[in-house]
Formats: C-alpha cells, structure tokens, sequence
C-alpha cells in the first residue's frame, strides 16, 4: 500500500513512517505543501495523511488538487484537537476521514485501511487473515466455510485486530477505538477481556485457530506466530 | 438592609427619643413655671389684702371671705410668721367636681391686730395649660421631623443614585463575555474616586482573566503535537521485537501516563473552546432520544457494574444549543454517575418538561458540595481526569442552565433546569 505522509513536524513524520513502513505500507513523506504537491504529482497514492497547518500554505490546497486528478486516493487529515472548523471543511471538500492529534498508531492503521478500502474496488472488500474472513459491513465472520456471527463491539474489535495484526495493541488503545471518550467508565479493560475471551471461544469453536496472543500487563497482539 | 433606610430609621430613633425627653422636660419646665407664678400671683394677692384691711376701717377686726378665694379672721395672737403653702382638693359647687387647689395659710398683723388669712387658688387651668402646651409641641416637632425625614430620603436618594447606578453596573460584569464596565460621574469626589478604582480593578481582572485563559488554550494547544510524538514514538518502541518484558512494561506504563496527560488536554481543550464560544451552532436538541442512544452506548457498563437503571423520560423536551454540547453534557452526566456508583447500585434519568435529573447512588462526597464542579476535584478513581463535571458545569454556565447538586437518601443528585427561552415547550 503506497502511503504519502504529509506532516511539517519532523519527529511525528518520522515516527509515522516507522510505524506504517512496519507494517509493510510504503511510506513517502512530505513537510511542505510545495512537496507534497510535487509527491501527487508523480506518484498514486492510497492514501495521503495529510496535516492541515503547514509552514507554506493550507493542506486544503491537497484535497483540491486531489479533485482535479481523477484519483481513487483515501485522504485522511491528521488535525489538531481544537480545529473542528477545519476537519468539517476537509471532509465537505473532499477528505474521507480525520484523526486527531495526539492518536494511537493502531487507530492511524485501522483507520487508513478503512478509508483505503472504502475507495477500492468490492472485492477487495472483505478482511482476511489465514482462514478467517471478515466482512466489514456485515456483523459476520468466516472461519474457512463455516459463518459466525457477531455482536458490534465484538465486529468492530476483530476489525480492529485483523488491520493490526503482529502488532502489540495496547489495551488502552483498543479500549478508546471500542468506545471512544467513554473508554475512561468503570474498568473497559474487563470488557476488553471478556469480548477477547468471546471472541476465541467462537473462533476455536469453529475450528479456528487462537492468533490473539495476550501480552502479559500491556495488551494483546494478533498474529499468526 | 438598604443603606438609606438604615440612616434614615436611625435618624428617626434619635430624634423620638429626643423628643420624648425634651417634651417630658417641657412639661417640667412649664409645671415649674406656672407653679412660681402661682405663688408669686398669690403672694401679691397677700400684699392686696393687707392694704385693703388698712384702706378700709369697715373691713378691720372682722372676719370676711371674698369669693372662695380669699379668707381673714382676726385671731387673738399673733404666734407665728410662718407662710404655710399647701395643695389640696376641694369640692366644686360650679364644677361639681374635686377641683385641686393651693392654698396659702398665714398669720399677720396689721394695724396691732393679728388675722388669720388663708388665700387659695384653682390649679386646674394650669394643668390644662401644661398638657396643651405639650401637645402642641409634640405636634409641631413630629411635623419636623417628617418634613427632615421625606428631604432626606428624596436628596440622598438623588445623591447616591450614581453608588447604585455603579453597583448594578457591576452585578452586571461579565468575566466570560470580556465585561466592560462604564459609571457615570457624579457630584460626589467620593464616588468618582469609588468608580475610578473599580474600573482599575476590573481591567486588571479581565487582563488577568484573558491572559490565564490565553495560557491554558496555548498551553493545551502546544501540548498536541509533543504528546503526539511522544505518543508515536513509545508505541513505535513498544512494537520491537527484542523489548524484554519489564522493559514493555515500562513502556506501557509511560504510555499509560500520556493517555492522562492526552485526557486532561483534551478536556481543557473542550473548556476553552467552550468560553470562546466556539460552539456558536445551535439547534433543537431532543433530550429524550439523546439520552436513550448515550444509555444504549453505556449499556454494557451499567451492566457490567449490574447497576439497575430507572428511566422516566418526558415526550417531546428539546433545547436549543449546540448538539455536541448537549452529546457532552448528557454523557458526561451519565458516565459520572456510572462511574462513581456503587456496585449494584441505582442510577435514575428523569426527564421532566424543564429539566433533567440523573441519580445514583454512592457514599457522600469528601469535598463540600459546591466544590463538585471544581476543575480536577475527582472522587476515587484512578482513570478519571476529573474535568467531565466542570465541563459540564461550563455548558449549562454557556446556556444559563440552572445546575445543581444535592445528596440526600443515598443517592447524589444532579439537576439540570433548562430556561425557558431555550425550550421548544415553553
């Protein structure tokens, strides 16, 4: 997946293109606007992470000249807390999605994959991971040829950890992806638990294997290892 | 009570009070008077008997009484100079009453004869007098003071009307809405210099006011982007394969402190925000359904905590503000009382046509009520930022809600009164 950062504070850049270069995305990066419209110009993009406050210019400027190219780009803006005013006029011009500063990098993963998936063709819809397959639109899960369904919260939970696999989540940013600013009520890392518990109790049912592996005190990872 | 009244009732104490002892020593004053007089008038009578007795041979070694007034019989010796002054009653025929009288008794001797002579004279037209007088006084001081008592109440009124003026001019200061405060001047030096200092003082608190706000809102908004880079940088550590596992804790534990710290900004954040007025979008907000879908979101840790919910919810209640302000204030609202609620406890959303009540049971507070609105006074738990009810506090301060809370019968209370103006059903 081809990912163009654009993003004027250096050491979150950098950090970002660790991050999703781990991941196995491609990552270009910009810091300027001027760069990044030179990066749009000669390169297809998935997706752009676009900052919105840039030395140069308004990233706005992006969005714009993304309309202009005919493209099947997913543009998510990284925004700041206090600037619901941009965030609106992104999405109204064009964005698909924003983030706000200072995010989880799962939640940055989750949410590109999301956008990019929204913008690519049907098939390629559905989420897979070894035998389990996952429609996103629809609360059931696959295991080979068997269906499982699912509640909400356990739906969007397995979204969550098949976009992220071999990956430590934290239990803290699963909580928030789960719930939002609500994840802070009573003990949501019970809940994580128990939906966790639920989850590999259906998918060892069906003769699926267990690829939540807990991390002892910090959260869990999804991986096949 | 007013400052006016309090001078005025004063002055009204002192001067009855005056005027009681001054009528009293009046009345004193005029018995005293007429009483000298009455003898003196009585002891010239005295001098006019004598030198009509001389005058008159008819009238010598005779006893005679002129009138009830005046009596002499001759004694046969002169035994004593002595004046006897006595006041007596005496039987009135005329008035056909006891009429109080002074009399006069005293031996003389006149020409080598001695008399006997009593003289006596009524005393009631002098009580008469004494009481008329009084009255009279009492009249015309009492006219005094109500003419001084209505002078003074219409020129004080006049001249401290620029204090009051002034006073109503600061109830009306606004710190939130930048207030400015404008007096006018007045005759009084002492008031000009009231209303200088007050103008002094108030921009200093605005000035102090806007640069603590200026610090909070640049502090929060300067925080984003280090708390995102330390953020991304402890979960880009966290994904190394060779972290042995109490370093992962480590990490995990910093990481922990950044989601408070990330929290708390994004609180203060949303209060700012709020003071600026950021929010300016309104519409009409159903209370009814945004209470039913935060219930529905928040069911499983009601749930979870096996809290027993009670909903009476009113059709049809909604209040124009923002819709994300009214989201805020309903979750907020909720996840306090599910958070701070004992296990298997109640929780109680009452709906009403003007107002929302949210219940739920739990131990008193620590802190006095009225600091429950505070910013960071938060009860025991950990994971609480301890901004959601002055966050809270702040929306119905923005749209002029009446908040309150109470505890009583196990159960804390927040109550949430929406103005009329703001309601659809008013």
């Amino acid at each position: 997946m081809n990912i163009l950062i654009v993003e004027d504070e250096k050491a979150l850049l950098s950090s970002m293109t660790d991050y999703l270069t781990g991941t196995g995305m491609h990552c270009d990066t910009a810091e300027t606007l001027e760069a990044a419209l030179l990066q749009i110009s000669n390169n297809d993009y998935d997706c752009i992470l676009l900052d919105i406050g840039l030395p140069d210019g308004n990233g706005f400027k992006v969005i714009e000249a993304m309309q202009e190219k005919d493209h099947a780009t997913g543009i998510l803006i990284i925004s700041a807390r206090n600037s619901l005013d941009d965030r609106l006029t992104g999405l109204n011009i064009g964005a698909d999605d924003y983030i706000t500063k200072p995010f989880h990098m799962p939640e940055l993963i989750a949410r590109i994959k999301s956008v990019a998936r929204r913008r690519s063709s049907t098939e390629r819809k559905a989420l897979i991971f070894h035998e389990i397959k996952l429609i996103p639109d629809e609360m059931v899960m696959y295991i080979g040829e068997k269906m499982l369904s699912l509640t909400k919260k356990e739906h969007e939970l397995m979204v969550y950890l098949i976009n992220n696999p071999n990956r430590v989540l934290t239990k803290e940013a699963i909580a928030e992806h789960l719930w939002g600013d609500h994840a802070d009520i009573a003990d949501s890392f019970d809940f994580i638990y128990s939906h966790i518990k639920n989850l590999r109790k259906k998918i060892i049912d069906c003769g699926g294997k267990d690829y939540i592996k807990s991390v002892y005190g910090v959260g869990y990872k999804f991986t096949a290892e | 009570m007013k400052l006016l009244n309090l001078t005025n009732r004063f002055y009204i104490i002192v001067a009855l009070t005056l005027l009681l002892v001054s009528s009293v020593f009046l009345a004193y004053r005029v018995i005293y008077l007429i009483d000298t007089e009455t003898t003196e008038h009585m002891l010239y009578t005295k001098l006019r008997v004598e030198q009509q007795i001389i005058a008159q041979p008819q009238l010598q070694k005779v006893a005679f009484t002129i009138g009830d007034n005046i009596r002499v019989e001759p004694i046969n010796r002169f035994s004593t100079f002595k004046v006897q002054l006595r006041d007596t009653i005496r039987y009135d025929e005329y008035e056909e009453g006891l009429i109080p009288f002074r009399e006069m008794t005293y031996e003389q001797q006149i020409l080598g004869e001695a008399y006997r002579i009593s003289i006596s004279q009524r005393l009631t037209q002098n009580n008469d007098l004494v009481s008329g007088l009084t009255i009279t006084f009492l009249l015309v001081a009492i006219d005094i003071i109500a003419c001084f008592y209505f002078l003074n109440r219409y020129f004080s009124s006049s001249i401290w009307r620029p204090f009051y003026k002034a006073l109503d001019t600061l109830k009306k200061f606004d710190l939130q809405r930048g207030g400015q405060v404008r007096f006018e001047t007045s005759r009084v030096d002492e008031f000009n210099a009231l209303n200088e200092e007050l103008i002094k003082l108030t921009e200093k608190v605005n000035s102090d006011y806007r640069n603590l706000k200026e610090f909070t809102e640049n502090m929060s908004h300067e925080t984003q982007t280090p708390l995102a880079i330390i953020r991304s940088k402890l979960e880009l550590l966290l994904q190394s394969d060779n972290l042995r596992p109490e370093q992962m804790e480590q990490v995990h534990a910093t990481l922990d402190a950044i989601n408070r710290l990330t929290k708390m900004n994004r609180g203060l954040i949303m209060l700012t925000r709020i003071e600026n007025d950021q929010y300016a979008e309104e519409e009409l907000v159903e209370i009814g359904a945004l209470l039913q879908s935060r219930l529905e979101d928040l069911e499983l840790f009601m749930q979870s905590r096996g809290l027993s919910v009670e909903t009476v919810l009113a059709q049809d209640v909604s209040v124009r503000m923002n819709k994300y302000l009214a989201d805020i204030l309903v979750s907020n609202l909720l996840s306090n009382a599910i958070k701070y609620n004992r296990e298997g406890g109640k929780l109680i959303v009452s709906l009403f046509a003007d107002s929302l009540m949210v219940s739920n049971s739990g131990t008193p507070l620590s802190i006095p009520d009225h600091r429950i609105f505070e910013r960071f006074k938060r009860g025991d738990s950990p994971d609480s930022v301890g901004l959601g009810l002055a966050i809270v506090k702040r929306i119905c301060d923005h749209y002029h809600f009446f908040l309150s809370y109470r505890y009583d019968e196990d159960l804390h209370r927040f109550y949430v009164q929406f103005p009329k103006e703001r309601r659809n059903n008013a």
